[in-house]
């Protein structure tokens, strides 16, 4: 198959993806009506959509690692993020079980989320078994909210404050940096089934190592690159986003020019 | 050394009765601003001798094939001038001044542990005297700043030269996390009343900021100095083949090295954000952005060493990342100049000697920054990387800006530090002879490395152009010795025979400068209150005050116990050494290897000490809460117990080792065996100084000590001690664990 044919056939239109879209959509509605906070929540709907519909998703199934990890980043960091901004800011989450709203929780969600599921053996299997390819696709659905939560609830006093959440933050991107870090350097393969095909269902083999010149190394690399780099910078600009918050309060008319 | 003492002495620094004992009023000293004063001096003493050794580099590159220096000798000269402007230059000049500046700036009395603060200071002499010691001790290192393995290891420098360059370094390195341990602990435990994190004065904020940059970075290097030392004393080979990497020693170092530019970047941004505005008679354009762009250049910094290595054949993929996220580090850094340069717009514009110096490094920064930005394309870069483009590049932000801003500090604050003004005509005389030096020796080095001279050459062929424009350099090089003599010579005269510099002479509004020039040992009698940034601008204009910067309550008024906040910063730093060490042992685990490997290893015996030592975790919360219920004995009890079961541990981690020795297993066996040794080898280490800490608190508590008072110390020490257990899970999953289930 060509690139051409391939971007054109290769989507997934999974029905449950596009049921569960739907619900999430029509239960935002019912709840919340449409104010204008819902462009976030239509935004993460079609993020949401594009990673599990669009090509992408067919690269991750079995094809290459990479693609696996950008879906992965997406879902775990930007649709649960973008959710939580959807929501309206007086919406308190009070309603959370303690141990749930405790920061460190959320810290372990996150980043245990990234350490958990590359595990060899749970990596190859999330490929493997559909049942665990949908259990991981909730799982990071659900552990990213509980990270975000931390940081963008919707209310501001139930966010960590500014110099804590910078703490989360960068700590959580060293954490997943480190395994970033060993994905890109390291010798063995870490998910085996992307380097040997259990069956190449769109015959995409030929075009993914010779046309684009993908070989397993450095789909590899391009992973752990991912999640090395790109995605620290999500948990970067979360930070910026805080320190802008931390000064956000300071009076902003002062006099242009004084003089003694 | 007696005419500095006189020179002191004069400036008013001591009062009568410590003149009797000047000596010991200097040795023994832990005020904060007389420790400032001993890091500058060093500092500068020793950039006498980096000076000399940059002179003589620059002698010896002069014409073309000249045979003024044997290479090796050009080698250890170029490694030590470059080791000693950053290490024993920049670094300690810095961290004096702010240690002399923060404190006042935030009202302080002092910094938070002056004791620390003493100690931290007098590793920078001992570091640089075993670095120098070097030469008497069968040559100095001659493997450059940067020591790349494998040139660096025995079979290469058989030399003790880069044992010492190591070992100097770690001395060095703790001493820097030692004074930014005390940086972070003394601006958010010791500030004034009123001065809340958001009133902070940006020159404090930046040090502030930076020192989370230190206590993060230092650790990297140190941990690749252990490695570097281990291999070369131990026979090991980390950065050696069979099976060790001389890429990893550039990953270690770069992943330290890259920050520690910012480390010493951050405190030159910070004086011309304090300068800038004085001699505009304006308040800093935008003080968030400067302040929130200081926070994103020093967490930027930390993720972007990668292209330093563009050519060590890292690969095209990995190239692309890093071209992208290095290029973005120009914006906040573009933010602060736009900014700095917004200030001096529609201000009335006062040119003394610390604005020039200023406005210099302000301009020779942007030149740094656009042949930064150039490098960071990896293409450009392999073509300039190991050419003089690359060393004009950096100097231009060392000296062109780092040397600026601290010469510009020091015309600023010495009057603040002696009372006395230096000489306006000599300062604008060494500030022109500065840059004229300056851009003559570096400038026309970008067209050098262009036209293809490649640096780290102790001699070169007569190609055209060159043997002119090497000329030209070495002249100007002579332009900033003149220059840097005429500045001592002006510190010398003016502190003799200076103009009396009374309070506030700059008329500026921080804090520092509503105290006496000198300021008393206390600091200050009383404080102007403090509702804004520029607190002595309300004062001098009670009818139009800066707008009050509102407080936000508990965050802003955060001040935590210090020896926790202590604590907390220095558990953070080894985070980083630890992180450094786990990496490496899985990294170089990721194969089997011939020889012992980690399935040798009983898991069982293990296992039981490591119930141990987590249950160790429990005992010393519950001496913490008799500590809190005001039970002694019960805490006591529960402290001892403590003690017992680190102690099993350590018995049992000491059974293990014995075991492996004697079935003929050592540290030079294979890398498993090495980075096993390292890695528990060293939590091991921070089991025993947790050990010894404890038995401090036992004894003094059974010295009836904890009765008396608040007593903080058995929280610090649990926190630490919970964080030694938090790197076992780690260490015992990763060694003993891991293998055997993968």
């Amino acid at each position: 198959m060509s690139t051409e044919q391939f971007l054109f056939s290769a989507w997934t239109w999974n029905p449950v993806v596009l049921i569960a879209a739907g619900i999430g959509l029509a239960v935002y509605l019912f709840a919340f009506r449409a104010e204008r906070r819902i462009g976030w929540f239509l935004l993460a709907l079609a993020v949401f959509l594009l990673t599990l519909v669009s090509p992408i998703n067919s690269l991750a199934d079995g094809y290459l690692f990479s693609a696996h990890m950008l879906q992965h980043i997406v879902l775990l960091l930007i649709v649960p993020g973008l959710l939580l901004l959807s929501l309206p800011r007086s919406l308190s989450l009070s309603w959370r079980p303690r141990i749930l709203a405790r920061p460190l929780t959320g810290w372990i969600a996150g980043v245990g989320a990234m350490w958990f599921w590359h595990w060899p053996t749970l990596c190859n299997a999330a490929v493997t078994w559909r049942s665990v390819y949908a259990l991981q696709t909730i799982s990071l659905l659900v552990l990213g909210t509980l990270f975000w939560g931390q940081i963008i609830a919707p209310r501001d006093e139930e966010r960590l404050s500014p110099p804590g959440a910078v703490l989360y933050l960068f700590s959580a991107c060293v954490a997943c940096s480190s395994l970033g870090i060993i994905l890109t350097f390291s010798p063995v393969t870490v998910c085996s089934i992307y380097t040997m095909p259990v069956s190449d269902r769109l015959g995409m083999w030929e075009t993914i190592r010779t046309g684009w010149r993908f070989t397993a190394e450095k789909d590899q690399q391009i992973g752990g690159l991912l999640m090395w780099v790109p995605m620290c910078f999500i948990y970067l600009g979360a930070i910026f986003a805080q320190i802008a918050r931390w000064f956000g309060e300071a009076p902003a008319a002062r006099p242009v020019t004084q003089q003694t | 050394m007696n005419e500095i003492a006189t020179v002191l002495d004069r400036a008013g620094i001591l009062t009568p009765e410590q003149r009797e004992h000047w000596k010991m009023a200097w040795l023994s000293t832990v005020d904060h601003k007389r420790i400032g004063i001993l890091y500058m001096v060093t500092g500068l003493v020793f950039f006498v001798f980096g000076g000399i050794e940059a002179l003589l580099i620059r002698l010896q590159l002069a014409v073309p094939n000249n045979t003024l220096l044997h290479p090796d000798t050009y080698n250890m000269v170029f490694t030590m001038h470059g080791t000693t402007m950053i290490f024993l230059v920049a670094m300690p000049v810095l961290f004096g001044l702010a240690n002399y500046i923060v404190p006042l700036q935030i009202g302080a009395r002092d910094m938070a542990f002056p004791r620390l603060n003493a100690f931290s200071f007098w590793l920078v002499p001992f570091g640089g005297i075993l670095l120098h010691f070097s030469f008497l001790a069968g040559g100095a290192p001659a493997v450059g700043w940067f020591a790349y393995a494998p040139l660096s290891e025995t079979p290469y420098s058989s030399q003790p030269g880069v044992d010492y360059w190591a070992l100097s370094l770690l001395v060095l390195g703790i001493g820097s996390v030692g004074a930014n341990i005390n940086f972070i602990a003394t601006v958010l435990c010791s500030r004034a009343p009123h001065m809340t994190l958001r009133r902070l004065p940006l020159f404090s904020w930046m040090i502030f900021v930076n020192a989370f940059l230190v206590i993060l970075a230092l650790p990297v290097l140190n941990a690749g100095l252990v490695m570097l030392l281990i291999d070369r004393l131990l026979n090991t080979h980390f950065f050696l083949v069979p099976g060790g990497s001389a890429i990893m020693w550039q990953h270690i170092f770069w992943a330290f090295g890259h920050p520690e530019v910012y480390i010493v970047a951050i405190p030159a941004f910070a004086i011309l954000s304090e300068i800038i505005p004085v001699f505009s008679r304006k308040p800093i354009f935008g003080y968030e952005f400067v302040a929130g762009s200081t926070v994103a250049i020093a967490f930027l910094s930390l993720g972007v060493w990668a292209h330093h290595m563009f050519t060590t054949g890292l690969g095209h993929t990995v190239d692309l990342f890093f071209v992208a996220s290095s290029m973005l580090i120009a914006i906040p850094t573009g933010v602060k100049v736009l900014n700095w340069s917004a200030t001096m717009i529609g201000g009335r514009l006062r040119f003394d000697t610390p604005m020039l110096f200023c406005v210099a490094a302000l301009v020779q920064f942007l030149v740094a920054g656009l042949t930064g930005v150039s490098h960071a394309s990896a293409a450009l870069d392999w073509q300039t990387k190991n050419s003089y483009y690359l060393v004009a590049h950096f100097h231009f932000v060392f000296v062109g800006l780092i040397v600026f801003t601290i010469l510009g500090a020091l015309h600023y604050w010495i009057p603040k530090m002696s009372g006395r003004m230096l000489s306006e005509r000599l300062g604008k005389w060494s500030f022109w002879l500065m840059v004229v030096g300056f851009n003559m020796t570096f400038i026309i080095q970008h067209f050098l490395g262009l036209a293809g001279m490649p640096r780290r050459v102790y001699t070169y062929a007569d190609l055209p152009g060159w043997a002119w424009m090497n000329m030209v350099s070495t002249i100007g090089a002579f332009f900033m010795a003149a220059a840097s003599l005429l500045f001592v010579w002006n510190l010398i005269v003016s502190l003799l025979h200076g103009r009396k510099a009374g309070d506030n002479p700059w008329k500026a509004w921080t804090l520092e400068w509503a105290t006496t020039s000198p300021p008393p040992h206390e600091n200050f009698h009383n404080l102007p209150p403090i509702r804004s940034r520029r607190p002595l601008w309300d004062v001098a204009n009670p009818d139009r005050p800066d707008p009050v910067v509102g407080s936000r309550g508990d965050i802003d008024q955060f001040r935590p116990e210090r020896n926790k906040t202590s604590i907390v910063a220095f558990i953070i730093s080894e985070t980083g050494f630890f992180t450094v060490l786990i990496l490496a042992f899985l990294y170089y685990n990721a194969t089997p290897q011939p020889g012992p490997n980690p399935h040798e290893l009983d898991l069982f015996k293990t296992g039981l000490f490591s119930v141990c030592l987590f249950a160790s975790s429990f005992t010393i919360w519950r001496a913490e809460t008799g500590l809190r219920h005001n039970n002694q004995r019960r805490m006591i009890g529960w402290l001892s117990a403590t003690i017992v079961l680190g102690g099993i541990f350590i018995g049992g981690q000491g059974l293990e080792y014995w075991h492996l020795f004697k079935s003929g297993v050592g540290v030079n066996s294979n890398l498993f065996a090495t980075t096993f040794f390292t890695l528990t080898g060293f939590h091991g280490l921070h089991v025993c100084v947790g050990l010894i800490a404890l038995f401090v608190l036992l004894g003094l508590a059974l010295a009836g000590d904890s009765k008396k008072r608040p007593w903080p110390g058995l929280d610090a020490i649990g926190l630490y001690w919970h964080f030694v257990d938090v790197v076992w899970v780690v260490v015992l999953s990763v060694v003993y664990i891991l293998p055997r289930i993968r």
